[in-house]
């Protein structure tokens, strides 16, 4: 006897979108955000990984594209950016090893916490016009991480700290890094909250051309795995849960690195291009009777 | 049941853990004595260590001198001047670098393989690496097992990564630690997976622990999330052997095998009342 | 979506052109289902007209795959666009099943 599966109907078709980790990258979260707008279509739920939670902090918040992309390029300006060299920083470290612990970063962190306070300010998730989550990982156990209250800057601050780049951030009695080091696109926290449209947008890491440092290869390992992580993650939920997901995974032909503003025009682009593809879809979707969707 | 099926056979699948992947050696000496055959073996970094001895059917007994010769503390030798060294910039570090010389690594591995092949296997041996550049995982399945073993094994900046097949390697554990996957592809039926995760340290004074423990983070949530969609995408049963260690092993650290090995047998024979249950289905 | 089977050698080949989603995936597990049974063991499913495919889509692959095993049989892959591709790389769906550029390669993967 073979076994069919019994529909599941779409209450009330709520529509969330993930936006993963990507740094830069995630912009493209912005241009899928202008298309939906333009198509009249609303979303329903938030949720945001590292360098995406920004965008999903902003759009939450009700601002429109023209401001988020705005506010989020003011997030990311040269002294944020700037890179402390690697070796000074240990050499100056090692006289003092006996001083080195977990909250080890190679960019001081102030400017950023400055930019997002500058961005953000007091807010909270409550002032959020739409539902938001973010994620981070716990820097002891490893595990996933979602926060819902409190300030915005801090479950931000939280959520982008890269390994090695940024220190980890403490939000209540945690300590908190990069949620891309337990789950880089969490389509999960979605279907959790009973969404069954997810947009996820995710986005995969860069090579360096060459490695030349026992750092960068360090950061190249880190991508790798971050990669593997997403596949991982992404294969498990797909499989695990009824939610229908559109991957959008846009095609980024020219290199855009970790921190290169310069290309917000270019990756907005392709976050729209990616969307449009997707649009007759997810409208037959969304008019579709529950009883057709399965 | 229907054609197909094993009957008293199962595609063993070793994931990795270093030292801890010994423990392998526990699982099939259970499975010997309980006359249960290995239908394929599957290993991973270190797992694949264990995965081409138990494809290449040797003895026990010379599996466990083997591994005894070849987990000793010296073969990281070497590793604290050169990370200092490379660290400082006084060394150039680059993608095919690494901090402890291979050499006798190569020379330990010549020992237990020799010249075997794949084709030499009493059974399909299926072993993974990871693509250095690409970040996949690469499934190796002929050619010289030495190669395969020592590309699969080749963690990150500790040992340089290893070239075959017009490929750059390194390890398995970064795209598949517990490649069960492999298993189900290539048309395992009941399967056995012996797995470990990385301990994670609870303090940090070095640069060196920092990365290690982020290593352990990543590598871990790999494992629990491909574990996870592995047992979803297979249509029998997946049994996963997880051997608990009360004494801490770290990587590289010999003394501990016949303790290791024992926690093997001690794991495998919780599991083996169930095993032999479901060979005995049909 | 639109969907043809045929038989070639030993094996029952499905061609699927168009989108397969939440809104064709039922339709296209009823088909791949009923297509699978103690005779019928070996199923490829030819993807060369899909240019689309989502998360339903592949939840409906793995059903007649675990199926089709359980049969003692196999489901294969052949000719997926690229986009396609991506899609089951990015799923794992790749390291769990065999795909092949051509349909007569993936017939052929059979044997005899």
């Amino acid at each position: 006897m073979l076994a069919i599966k019994p529909y599941r109907p779409l209450e009330g078709k709520r529509l969330a979108l993930v936006i993963g980790s990507g740094a830069v990258k995630c912009a493209a979260a912005l241009g899928l955000w202008k298309v939906l707008s333009q198509a009249g279509i609303e979303i329903d739920l938030l949720v945001g990984c590292s360098g995406g939670s920004l965008f999903a902090a902003t759009m939450a918040l009700g601002m429109d594209v023209d401001e988020c992309i705005e506010k989020t390029q003011r997030l990311w300006n040269r002294k944020v950016t700037e890179k402390r060299d690697m070796t000074s920083l240990l050499r100056a470290a090692l006289p003092r090893v006996f001083n080195f612990n977990e909250r080890f970063g190679m960019i001081d962190d102030q400017a950023m916490v400055q930019n997002l306070r500058s961005v953000f300010g007091e807010q909270t998730f409550e002032d959020t016009r739409t539902p938001l989550y973010v994620v981070a990982t716990d820097f002891h156990s490893g595990e996933q991480l979602v926060l819902s209250k409190g300030r915005l800057v801090d479950a931000l601050r939280a959520s982008i700290s890269i390994p090695f780049i940024w220190p980890p951030w403490p939000v209540d009695d945690r300590l908190l890094i990069d949620g891309s080091a337990s789950n880089p696109m969490p389509v999960d926290v979605a279907i959790k909250d009973g969404v069954e449209i997810i947009l996820a947008m995710g986005f995969e890491s860069s090579y360096p051309r060459s490695v030349s440092s026992i750092s960068r290869f360090a950061f190249h390992v880190n991508s790798i795995m971050t990669n593997n992580l997403l596949k991982a993650n992404f294969a498990f939920h797909n499989l695990a849960h009824h939610a229908e997901i559109i991957a959008i995974i846009p095609e980024f032909e020219q290199p855009v690195g970790l921190f290169d503003t310069s290309k917000f025009p270019y990756v907005i682009e392709q976050g729209e291009r990616a969307m449009q593809e997707q649009l007759p879809y997810l409208n037959r979707l969304l008019a579709a009777e529950s009883s057709q969707v399965k | 049941m229907t054609t197909g099926i094993d009957q008293k056979r199962v595609a063993m699948v070793i994931g990795s853990g270093g030292v801890k992947c010994a423990a392998a050696l526990g699982l099939w000496k259970t499975l010997q004595q309980a006359e249960i055959g290995v239908s394929m073996a599957v290993g991973s970094s270190g797992g694949s260590l264990y995965a081409a001895v138990i494809a290449l059917g040797y003895d026990i007994q010379v599996a466990q001198s083997m591994t005894i010769d070849f987990w000793t503390s010296d073969l990281m030798e070497g590793y604290t001047s050169n990370l200092r060294a490379a660290l400082s910039g006084e060394e150039r570090f680059t993608e095919f670098s690494g901090l402890i010389n291979d050499q006798q690594v190569y020379e330990r591995l010549a020992n237990v393989f020799g010249q075997h092949t794949f084709a030499d296997t009493h059974c399909p041996l299926y072993i993974v690496s990871t693509d250095l550049y690409s970040g996949e995982s690469v499934v190796h399945s002929a050619g010289p097992i030495i190669d395969a073993v020592r590309a699969s094994i080749a963690i990150p900046m500790i040992f340089p990564p290893w070239q075959a097949g017009g490929r750059w390697l390194v390890d398995g554990a970064v795209s598949d630690p517990l490649p069960i996957d492999v298993a189900i592809k290539e048309g395992g039926e009941t399967i056995v997976a012996m797995g470990f995760e990385l301990p994670i340290r609870s303090r940090m004074h070095s640069y060196a622990a920092v990365t290690g423990h982020f290593n352990s983070i990543y590598m871990n949530n790999i494992l629990k999330a491909t574990f996870a969609f592995h047992n979803l995408a297979h249509h029998a049963e997946v049994i996963a052997i997880l051997p608990e260690f009360e004494r801490d092993i770290w990587s590289f650290d010999s003394n501990m095998i016949p303790y290791v090995i024992e926690e093997g047998t001690r794991a495998a024979e919780k599991e083996l009342p169930y095993i032999r249950r479901l060979l005995t289905i049909g | 979506m639109e969907t043809s089977v045929k038989q070639q050698d030993q094996t029952t080949v499905v061609s699927i052109t168009g989108s397969v989603d939440a809104l064709t995936a039922g339709e296209l597990t009823n088909l791949l289902l009923e297509n699978i049974d103690s005779q019928h063991v070996r199923l490829v499913v030819d993807l060369g007209g899909v240019d689309f495919m989502s998360s339903a889509g592949l939840r409906a692959i793995m059903t007649s795959l675990k199926e089709s095993r359980k049969h003692g049989g196999d489901l294969r892959l052949a000719a997926p666009q690229p986009g396609v591709e991506k899609i089951l790389k990015m799923s794992g769906f790749t390291s769990i099943l065999k795909s092949y550029s051509t349909l007569d390669q993936a017939v052929a993967s059979f044997g005899s």
